[in-house]
């Protein structure tokens, strides 16, 4: 009942807000960039209070009339959800809250590291992979074959670094067989072809797949057995390590598995953004997506750093692959879903933005743990996942457009 | 007195503007067929779902048109269904009539004159439907076809298999049902897995009155809407809800969390079950995920919050795989609580490698226990071990290769092709399969009602074995693992975690 009477409020104070401030402000010949956004929180938070006091005086709008009214929305929200459902596992038992935020961060960082790669081609190629999830799939696929088919006894991470050379190889050629037509003008329409060819790719490399191994799952035994440890002792200890679990402060259990996972993507994140912006090459790329022209003219190959793009862009997501295949199950269609997910956090992110890939990705991963663990429906919990992060993605979207990194026009 | 003006001005408007409404509103469903005149944007399949409810309708509208337009030449002929011109008079038949005319097109269609006769099947072979599932039955069915045409064929012609894909979903079920029969002219349909495909799937066969033999679809409602067309030889999703709250029962398990999938199957699957668990006095909480789902991290803390003494796994396919060992790294797994995963655990050689941590689960297998396995039994396994490296044979293998060898053997007995005497064959039959001798004994002669027994029943295969299993080694092969449940057919006691 609160729950929805704060959502009344939350919404209906937000909306008068959101059109009524920006129109203050234009008539008032001030400047309106924030005006929506924060006028929106302003009224979310205080009602009728707050925005009468915001048309009054009218102050100059930073970030700060958009974090602090946030954050008290927020609260506001989160008060009449306790208020609702006192029982409810998120209110009453903060381990639980603590365990869903810290998976969700796990495989936030995974989601993040996928959705990377997806940015890193729009910035630079300005068109949207649609097999981005094959080659996530494909990523997972070389893993299992090397280490259990082609190799037995091949370390895993050693498949991990040939997977990724491999989903390399065939983006960069994917992208010189069939995407350089459409800087060569041979294309009449290159952001339609775009769409299309890469949808093709998905198909074909999916169905190829599927055709080439079967519909049986997969699925690769963890690549590390963690050591026994305790720190500092077996009672009351902060970190505790098994096998097959990591356990924080006795509450909070993540399998090792996972761990692993998050620990390869982190590494795998610092080395990119030290090649990003460290190395000519990275620094050449970056200069591609902020002005092909300016860039050709530096003496940048364009063409060539499409090619780079496209295939670091297959590799990160084939890496998150590669680094997946020993937690979840691998069929030729397990991209599907995990694609669905990079294209929200891409924009939720902010298009071509690669800090906002990855805050996106954490975004997206701690909103779902936390829909996941606290609707009340335990028979829809689970169900609505794919739907927690399409619906911050339109909480974004009517707020701020351009995502919450992007370039403002 | 000039309010009371206002107000009757008012009415009266109101009724003038209603009037063109009431005019404009066509005659709906149920009435008695029209005429009707083609205006602007209309075209023939438009009008069949506008007044027929039926998109697929439209040659109906096509032959009566024609029929009168031979009589009375006020009416247009209608030679190319894609064709209709602006102005035309054309015969919208009533519901009772189209249906009349798929009835009496279905006989026509079902004489096959070419050189074999040709049985469609339906699967699905492709994502979001269970391809593991899907690919098992065409091994199935693959095996069957080669073992009637080695016979000599149906009714001395070699049989022609028509493999669909459903990919698990509704609308691709009815485009499948249409294909096969207004295009391939097959004379029955066999297979699917998916219930959701199965209820649409049999809309179709009992439209054009072509039988259909459903070999893994489990929802109730198929049977239960007594169409003459629809066979069954999978067990009744409501049956086994019974039987699986029996096995939790004996169990001793007081609290149980139900970890289904959102489907035609898993949300029946769970309610039922609930249903028969309260009867029982056992608690249930229910939790629910997409086909598909990879994470389950959410949902499984939650679960141990719940503090089950077992959980139901009635997820399919790799989504059960995901849940299991996600729950077994969790520490709620078979080896923590009792658990009893999804019957895909049989395929053992994919379980262990997707399921390591999953020694002590129990599963449920439909079909006879190895003990009963008869001759036949004993050689399709062999046959379908040996074609598909398996290490045991699927329920769902042997249902569709009995659905195949029932609708030949149907044939065969009724001598003909045409459709109503193959479905007095399939109500007359006694077909001894791999799943055991297979009658519907509720049919047209003895219908549920007569018989004091929930629709349901009507043209189900009755009696359906199924045990329950337990895996009691790490890497144990299914065939190796002991039935556990029921106690008559049991080969070692269960080993509680």
């Amino acid at each position: 009942m609160y729950l929805w009477l704060a959502l009344l409020w939350i919404i209906g104070w937000g909306v008068v807000g959101a059109v009524l401030i920006p129109r203050v402000y234009a008539r008032r010949d001030l400047d309106v960039s924030q005006a929506a956004l924060a006028g929106a929180m302003v009224g979310a938070a205080s009602g009728p209070f707050g925005l009468a006091l915001l048309a009054y005086f009218t102050p100059r709008l930073d970030w700060k009339w958009v974090v602090v009214p946030g954050a008290a929305t927020v609260a506001i929200f989160l008060t009449a959800f306790a208020a609702t459902y006192p029982n409810n596992l998120c209110v009453s038992n903060s381990a639980f809250v603590l365990t869903q935020v810290v998976n969700g961060l796990v495989v936030g960082i995974i989601y993040g590291l996928m959705a990377l790669g997806l940015t890193l081609i729009f910035s630079i190629l300005g068109i949207v992979s649609f097999a981005h999830g094959e080659f996530y799939m494909l990523g997972g696929m070389f893993v299992y074959y090397l280490t259990q088919e082609w190799f037995p006894g091949l370390h895993p991470l050693a498949a991990v670094v040939v997977s990724a050379v491999l989903t390399f190889v065939i983006g960069a050629l994917f992208e010189v067989l069939f995407l350089r037509p459409m800087n060569t003008g041979q294309v009449e329409r290159p952001g339609e072809y775009a769409i299309l060819v890469t949808f093709g790719l998905s198909f074909f490399l999916q169905y190829t797949t599927l055709a080439l191994v079967g519909a049986n799952p997969k699925k690769v035994p963890r690549y590390f057995d963690y050591p026994r440890l305790a720190i500092p002792g077996e009672e009351g200890s902060l970190l505790k390590v098994t096998p097959g679990t990591v356990r924080l402060f006795e509450e909070i259990v993540i399998p090792s598995p996972r761990v692993t996972a998050a620990v390869i993507a982190l590494i795998l994140l610092g080395l990119l953004m030290w090649f990003l912006y460290r190395t000519w090459i990275g620094k050449a790329l970056r200069a591609v997506s902020q002005d092909r022209q300016a860039a050709a003219v530096t003496g940048i190959n364009p063409n060539v750093m499409n090619t780079l793009a496209f295939g670091l862009g297959g590799m990160l997501a084939g890496l998150s692959g590669a680094s997946l295949v020993q937690v979840f199950s691998w069929v030729p269609w397990v991209g599907t879903q995990a694609a669905a997910r990079s294209f929200v956090i891409i924009v939720l992110g902010g298009m071509g933005s690669l800090p906002g890939a990855f805050v996106g990705g954490l975004i997206v991963g701690v909103v779902e743990a936390l829909g996941a663990g606290c609707v009340p429906d335990p028979h829809r919990a689970a169900a609505y996942i794919p739907a927690y992060g399409m619906l911050i993605l339109v909480l974004v979207l009517l707020l701020k457009p351009t995502g919450l990194f992007g370039r403002e026009l | 007195m000039k309010r009371v003006l206002w107000s009757v001005l008012l009415i009266v408007a109101i009724l003038v503007a209603m009037v063109p409404m009431a005019v404009a509103a066509p005659a709906r469903q149920g009435d008695a067929g029209f005429d009707y005149i083609v205006v602007k944007d209309d075209w023939l399949s438009k009008l069949a779902l506008k007044y027929l409810g039926d998109v697929f309708a439209y040659p109906a509208i096509a032959y009566y048109t024609n029929q009168k337009a031979a009589e009375d030449p006020s009416y247009a002929k209608i030679t190319d269904y894609d064709l209709i011109e602006i102005g035309w008079k054309i015969y919208i038949p009533s519901p009772e009539e189209a249906q009349a005319y798929f009835a009496t097109r279905a006989q026509t269609l079902g004489v096959t004159e070419g050189e074999t006769i040709k049985i469609g099947a339906l699967a699905p072979l492709s994502a979001p439907g269970s391809v593991t599932g899907g690919q098992a039955m065409k091994a199935a069915f693959e095996i069957a076809l080669e073992e009637i045409n080695e016979a000599g064929g149906v009714l001395g012609k070699p049989v022609e298999l028509i493999l669909v894909d459903t990919e698990g979903l509704p609308e691709r079920g009815t485009a499948a049902m249409e294909r096969l029969i207004t295009q391939e002219k097959v004379v029955g349909v066999v297979g699917e897995y998916h219930s959701a495909v199965g209820l649409t799937a049999k809309e179709v066969a009992h439209k054009y009155g072509i039988p259909i033999i459903f070999a893994e679809t489990w929802n109730d409602n198929i049977t239960a809407s007594l169409y003459p067309e629809v066979f069954r030889i999978a067990p009744l999703s409501s049956e086994v809800a019974n039987l699986d709250a029996n096995f939790i029962q004996w169990l001793g398990a007081k609290k149980v969390v139900i970890m289904t999938e959102n489907t035609g199957y898993g949300i029946p699957a769970a309610e039922q079950t609930t249903k028969k668990l309260e009867e029982r006095g056992i608690e249930a909480v229910t939790f629910s995920a997409d086909i598909g789902t990879q994470d389950f991290s959410g949902i499984i803390e939650r679960i141990k919050a719940e503090n089950p003494d077992l959980i139901l796994v009635l997820l399919t396919g790799e989504t059960s795989y995901n849940f299991e060992q996600q729950a077994a790294e969790a520490g709620i797994g078979p080896q923590d609580v009792m658990m009893i995963c999804n019957q895909v655990a049989d395929d053992s050689e994919s379980f262990w490698k997707n399921v390591p941590d999953g020694n002590l689960c129990f599963y449920r297998k439909v079909g006879l226990p190895p003990v009963l396995w008869n001759e036949k039994t004993k050689a399709f396994a062999e046959k379908y071990m040996e074609r598909t490296g398996k290490t045991g044979v699927e329920s769902y293998a042997m249902e569709a290769y009995d659905s195949l060898w029932l609708m030949a053997t149907a044939i065969n007995n009724a001598g003909s092709t045409d459709p109503q005497a193959i479905i007095e064959a399939l109500e007359n039959i006694e077909y001894e399969g791999v799943l055991g001798t297979i009658t519907f004994p509720y049919n047209s002669k003895n219908p549920p009602s007569e018989a004091g027994v929930e629709d349901k029943w009507w043209h189900q295969f009755p009696d359906f074995a199924a045990v329950f299993i337990q895996y009691q080694e790490p890497g144990q092969p299914s065939s190796e693992a002991p039935v556990v449940y029921p106690e008559k057919f049991q080969t070692a006691p269960p080993i509680l975690p």
